[in-house]
């Protein structure tokens, strides 16, 4: 019926791989920049999911052929809202990071990576023993 | 029976609250349901085994077949009487048996009752899902009366070692059930035995239905779960681990062996396993030297022996397996209790440590003697006459049946010869041994040891009460010759035969110990299913470790490249098997999209390498402009107008927070070799993306209904011409509020986040000379900012004024 | 405070009772920017303040505007609010808090909390009269001057969703902005003093 145009494809394949690019890095200010590019993404192959371009969905002169489909833009509206929502949040989180912290990083967990290290205590069930026991007391940093 | 289980779960509610005040007596109170089950039960017992069952059911989901059936026959009958009279003794027994004021009694109780009405509704369960529940709701009472209150460690060891186990082989079980189920093309274990289906898949059913039943019975090479559970109380032991629980593998084996008796992959493991489990169990247990241990090896050595003769589904099988079951159920229970009477009275249950108690407790010591008779099969004891009916049933009639016949003759000597173990070590006198130290018992525990015992003998003696009992149960299935009766007295023939040489033989064993077991020292080590499993827990959690610490690194890029190469993996590999290649494929459709489309790339390309935050958020701010313009072109004019407005107010809140943050991005970004990876794994899910966006749209064939249904009823329905709109407020408004109550949660979320940072404890102001004083961190709201402004200057005309 | 004094007369003249009131009835009352209280944190321009103050009003009638059409062209509740949340801004950014305090007498949450509950009322009110939430009613009355009009309850919805992102954006400022300035303000009193 209709296939999304190569442009618009490229265009999609772009986006996120940017979008993925970007949620993948150290800096929590770069990380919200990347949602907010997969968002504009997403909210594209919403839109396009629609259909080919047409005239506004606009009713006024009764219901025409060629008009574009209202469904995915209602919905790519909300999406945009939601978004906007969302990174407002993520930007108060990233200045409250640096407020109390100093830095806007997005930390490693330490206990996820302390669990190659577990100690063995013996065989059978619980053989390894558990992360809470074996961890001395370390500092938030 | 509904009721009956119902009761046992409310009364078990009950009891926990009861035990502050009633302490141990809760046991009685909780023996009353069982009590009451079993006169109930019996009132029942007429019409019941003469044919007609006893059906209730309750409509879970009736449209897709699903309800919870429970039905009480001949076999359930049997059953529940072995069930709640063991039951109401044993809850009797551990009233006396707990001593005043020892801990725990309230959950032990409650616990008690919970699997008394589940192992009831195991036995009366006509569907196999209620069937599964009930399994594996006393799965799990055993694993918490094991376990007791935790805190040994070998308690939870044994416990969990159990619970394993047996719920492997529930799980066996469910898929068994499933696939007989999905042939049978019924759930009702009823309508299954009575329209057995086969083919391929009902062999694997019937493969996964056996390892329930061996893990559940503790059969080799499942069976060191059982000996390690005997931590437990002995009263526990008494009534799971002999009675009731354990039984429930036998008891499946009963059920579906007039459907399945016949089918090779049916008969050939059962004998197989239980004939091997019968001798090799018997062998340990003359090794053991806890009588506990004794008894629970013995245990797994006579539910080898039930395994044989339930399953293969030949009438006099049949009745010898439930005379057997009976008897065991008896016998096993006396024996359990009186060495929980041992042990409390004189503080061990060590075969070298016990001696002359045979004088001091004459009463218990008879009890044991009747007890262990019948498990030997001696005349007129109920054993006696399970084992007749089983030699008969296996006489000689091909080549499989010698071997049958000829593994029990082994299996009964060895029964005898740790039977007389269990007798001289408990009671004997010990050469060289001081007496031990005892004090007599009390008879509320000295009564539920030995009214089994006695038990055994009644029905022995009184076959016509055993034959209507357990008769019934092997209705319907073949007979070969005529019609086995039970009874004491057959006549001269082959199983009295057997029974001598089985009697006999059993007492030179006895003498003939040592030998024995030198003989069996060259078999491999009894404990290998122990180290098998061991091995097995072992090497699970080293996988799990391994595999934990490999994947799970700690690191937010590490997990979202796990995750998006998850994605593009498991839903390419998807897609590439059978979606079709679109054939309509074009470069634009609208020829503005190329320049807006390349525009926006670019845009969002330079953001990656910006190295001053402002740039980067401008960027991304054009980025959104660029799409904003894509809408307008794509001719969606309300989302095209959103889109900008939106932009707008995120570039401003975004400027708005830069205004704390250093200028350029202090960290540079990943190191070389992990950017080529993020990229790579990033390009790869775009690609993903774009492919999938083409074939999806590609393999539509129509347009959609909804959005054709909606433009067509916006006007009349609702007032609006501007479709979009419509939807938004109207069609779709649940969406609308739900999207407003977000916008409002963001909000004060972020309000909550930005305010709270300012009234972090700070350290206590200095006190300054200026006359404005120290300021108080106060709330941020607009009209203060200007209010200290007005302060300071009112201060500072003050100044001015007073010298 | 810049209150512009208007010369002042200094005889009290009794033979024109209304002379004083004649002569400075166009002295203004209150200043109309405020941005020597003010005070921003950033660089003042005048264009900006000057062009904000008047454009104010217009962008608010051209938010209602969107508000009202959007059942028959572009426009509606969000469209709406989002612009009227802009002109705010915009003021916000001329002007800095005092500017927007100024006119802004609610406090934003509470802004938030009446377009939510219009929007919760107009789901559940349809209850009321016997159908399912959420189910709109369509009216055409006539009224005098505009002619046959044509309104639906969604309106209303519509209304709560303006009001509801009008007070977003104004609580955004509130904390976002002032609140992160008079924080960066404390800290370099900290610095100094």
């Amino acid at each position: 019926m209709y296939t999304v145009n190569v442009t618009m494809a490229v265009l999609l394949a772009g986006l996120y791989t940017i979008g993925f690019y970007l949620l993948m890095q150290r800096s929590l200010m770069r990380v919200v920049l990347g949602i907010m590019v997969l968002g504009h993404a997403a909210n594209l192959f919403l839109q396009t999911a629609g259909g080919p371009p047409g005239d506004p969905a606009m009713v006024a002169a009764g219901v025409r052929e060629g008009m574009a489909d209202p469904l995915p833009q209602a919905m790519a509206l909300t999406a945009v809202v939601i978004t906007f929502a969302l990174t407002t949040f993520l930007l108060a989180m990233a200045y409250r990071s640096w407020v109390l912290l100093g830095h806007d990083e997005v930390q490693d967990d330490i206990y996820d990576r302390r669990i190659r290290e577990l100690p063995r205590r013996d065989s059978g069930p619980d053989s390894f023993v558990a992360p809470r026991e074996s961890a001395p007391q370390e500092s938030l940093r | 029976m509904l009721l009956a289980i119902a009761v046992h779960l409310v009364l078990a509610a009950v009891l926990l609250p009861l035990a502050r005040r009633l302490g141990r007596w809760v046991f009685v109170i909780a023996a009353l349901s069982p009590a009451v089950t079993l006169g109930w039960v019996l009132t029942r017992a007429g019409p019941v085994l003469s044919g007609e069952a006893w059906s209730e059911s309750i409509g879970w989901a009736p449209r897709i077949g699903l309800e919870g059936a429970l039905r009480l026959d001949a076999l359930g009958l049997l059953m529940t009487v072995l069930v709640t009279g063991i039951g109401a003794l044993v809850l009797v027994y551990y009233a006396y048996y707990v001593k005043p004021g020892e801990g725990g009694v309230g959950s032990t109780a409650a616990l008690l009752s919970v699997f008394s009405g589940a192992m009831l509704g195991l036995v009366v369960a006509d569907d196999v899902f209620t069937l599964y529940i009930f399994w594996e709701l006393t799965t799990l009472c055993s694993f918490l009366l094991v376990g007791g209150n935790g805190s040994r460690a070998e308690a939870r060891r044994a416990s969990v070692q159990a619970l394993l186990v047996t719920v492997l082989g529930g799980l066996a079980l469910l898929l068994g059930f499933v696939l007989l189920a999905d042939a049978a093309g019924t759930y009702r274990v009823s309508e299954i035995v009575a329209n057995p289906p086969s083919g391929p898949s009902v062999n694997v059913a019937l493969i996964l239905l056996l390892v329930g039943a061996f893990t559940k019975s503790a059969q080799v090479p499942f069976h060191p779960w059982l000996p390690g559970a005997m931590v437990a109380p002995a009263p526990v032991s008494a009534y799971l681990h002999a009675a009731a629980m354990v039984k429930a593998g036998i008891y499946l084996l009963a059920r579906f062996a007039p459907a399945f008796g016949d089918v090779p992959a049916w008969w050939v493991p059962a004998v197989l396993i239980g004939g091997w489990s019968m001798i090799f169990a018997g062998y340990r247990a003359l090794l053991a030297t806890d009588l506990k241990e004794l008894l629970a090896y013995g245990t797994v050595s006579q539910l080898g022996m039930l395994t044989v003769l339930v399953a293969v589904g030949e009438r006099t099988a049949a009745l010898a397996g439930g005379a057997m079951l009976l008897a065991h159920g008896l016998f096993k229970s006396a024996l359990f209790l009186a060495a929980g009477v041992l042990d409390r009275q004189t503080g061990s249950r060590d075969i070298r440590e016990l001696s002359g108690l045979g004088r001091r407790m004459p009463v218990l010591a008879s009890g044991c003697v009747l007890a262990v008779a019948s498990m030997a099969g001696l005349p007129p004891l109920l054993g006696f006459v399970g084992k007749e009916a089983a030699f008969e049933a296996f006489a000689p009639g091909s080549v499989v049946d010698v071997l049958i016949l000829a593994g029990l003759v082994i299996g009964s000597m060895i029964t005898v010869a740790y039977g007389i173990r269990f007798l001289w070590g408990a009671f004997g006198t010990k050469r060289g041994q001081p007496a031990t130290e005892v004090r007599a018992p009390p008879a509320g525990l000295l009564l539920p040891a030995m009214i089994p015992a006695l038990a055994g003998a009644v029905f022995g003696a009184a076959t016509p009460l055993t034959a209507a009992l357990v008769e019934p149960t092997a209705r319907g299935l073949p007979a070969g010759g005529e019609p086995y009766h039970v009874a004491l007295w057959h006549g001269f023939g082959l199983p009295v035969v057997a029974s001598v040489l089985a009697i006999t033989g059993g007492f030179a064993v006895f003498r003939a110990q040592p030998l024995v077991r030198r003989l069996g020292g060259r078999l491999p080590g009894a404990l290998h299913a122990q180290h098998g499993y061991q091995r097995v827990v072992t090497g699970l959690d080293d996988l799990a470790h391994r595999v934990t610490g490999r994947v799970q690194v700690g690191s937010l890029p590490g997990y979202l490249s796990v995750i998006l190469l998850s994605v593009v993996l498991v839903s390419g590999a998807g897609l590439a098997s059978g979606v079709p290649l679109p054939d309509d494929w074009r470069w634009w459709d609208n020829p503005l999209q190329v320049p807006l489309a390349l525009f926006v790339l670019v845009a969002a390309g330079s953001v990656i390498s910006a190295r001053r935050r402002f740039t980067a958020v401008l960027l991304t701010g054009v980025v959104g402009y660029g799409i904003g313009a894509l809408f307008v072109v794509d001719g969606a004019p309300d989302l095209a107008l959103a889109q900008f407005l939106v932009e707008s107010l995120v570039l401003v809140v975004f400027v708005f927070v830069l205004r704390r943050f250093p200028a350029h991005f202090t960290h540079g970004g990943p190191v070389r070799a992990l950017r080529w990876r993020n990229a790579a794994i990033a390009s790869g899910a775009g690609a993903f993306v774009a492919v999938a966006s083409v074939l999806y749209s590609a393999a539509r064939r129509h347009a959609p209904v909804a959005s054709r249904e909606y433009a067509a009823r916006a006007e009349p329905e609702a007032g609006a011409t501007n479709v979009v709109e419509a939807i938004l407020v109207d069609f779709r408004a649940l969406d609308t509020v739900g999207e407003i109550a977000v916008l409002a949660i963001a909000a004060t979320g972020a309000a909550s986040l930005i305010l709270a940072a300012q009234r972090e404890p700070r350290q206590p102001e200095p006190e300054v000379e200026t006359t404005s004083g120290a300021e108080p961190p106060a709330e941020a709201s607009a009209p203060s900012a200007s209010e200290n402004e007005v302060a300071e200057e009112e201060a500072a005309e003050q100044e001015g004024v007073s010298p | 405070m810049t209150r512009q004094a208007g010369p002042r007369a200094t005889e009290p003249d009794a033979s024109e009772p209304d002379a004083t009131a004649w002569r400075d009835w166009d002295t203004p009352r209150d200043s109309w920017l405020r941005t020597d209280d003010a005070r921003p944190g950033w660089k003042r321009s005048v264009l900006l303040e000057v062009v904000a103050r008047v454009l104010f009003p217009t962008v608010l009638a051209l938010s209602l505007y969107l508000l009202f059409a959007g059942h028959h062209d572009t426009g509606g509740g969000f469209t709406g609010g989002l612009v009227a949340g802009l002109a705010f801004v915009l003021r916000y950014v001329a002007g800095g808090p005092a500017e927007l305090s100024a006119v802004v007498r609610i406090r934003p949450p509470v802004v938030v909390g009446i377009g939510l509950t219009i929007a919760a009322a107009v789901a559940i009110a349809p209850l009321a009269f016997g159908t399912e939430p959420l189910t709109a009613a369509v009216a055409e009355p006539v009224v005098p001057v505009l002619g046959k009009l044509k309104l639906a309850t969604s309106l209303l919805l519509d209304i709560g969703v303006y009001l509801l992102v009008v007070g977003v954006v104004l609580d955004l400022l509130r904390t976002l902005g002032a609140g992160i300035e008079h924080q960066r303000a404390r800290d370099r009193a900290e610095e100094e003093g």
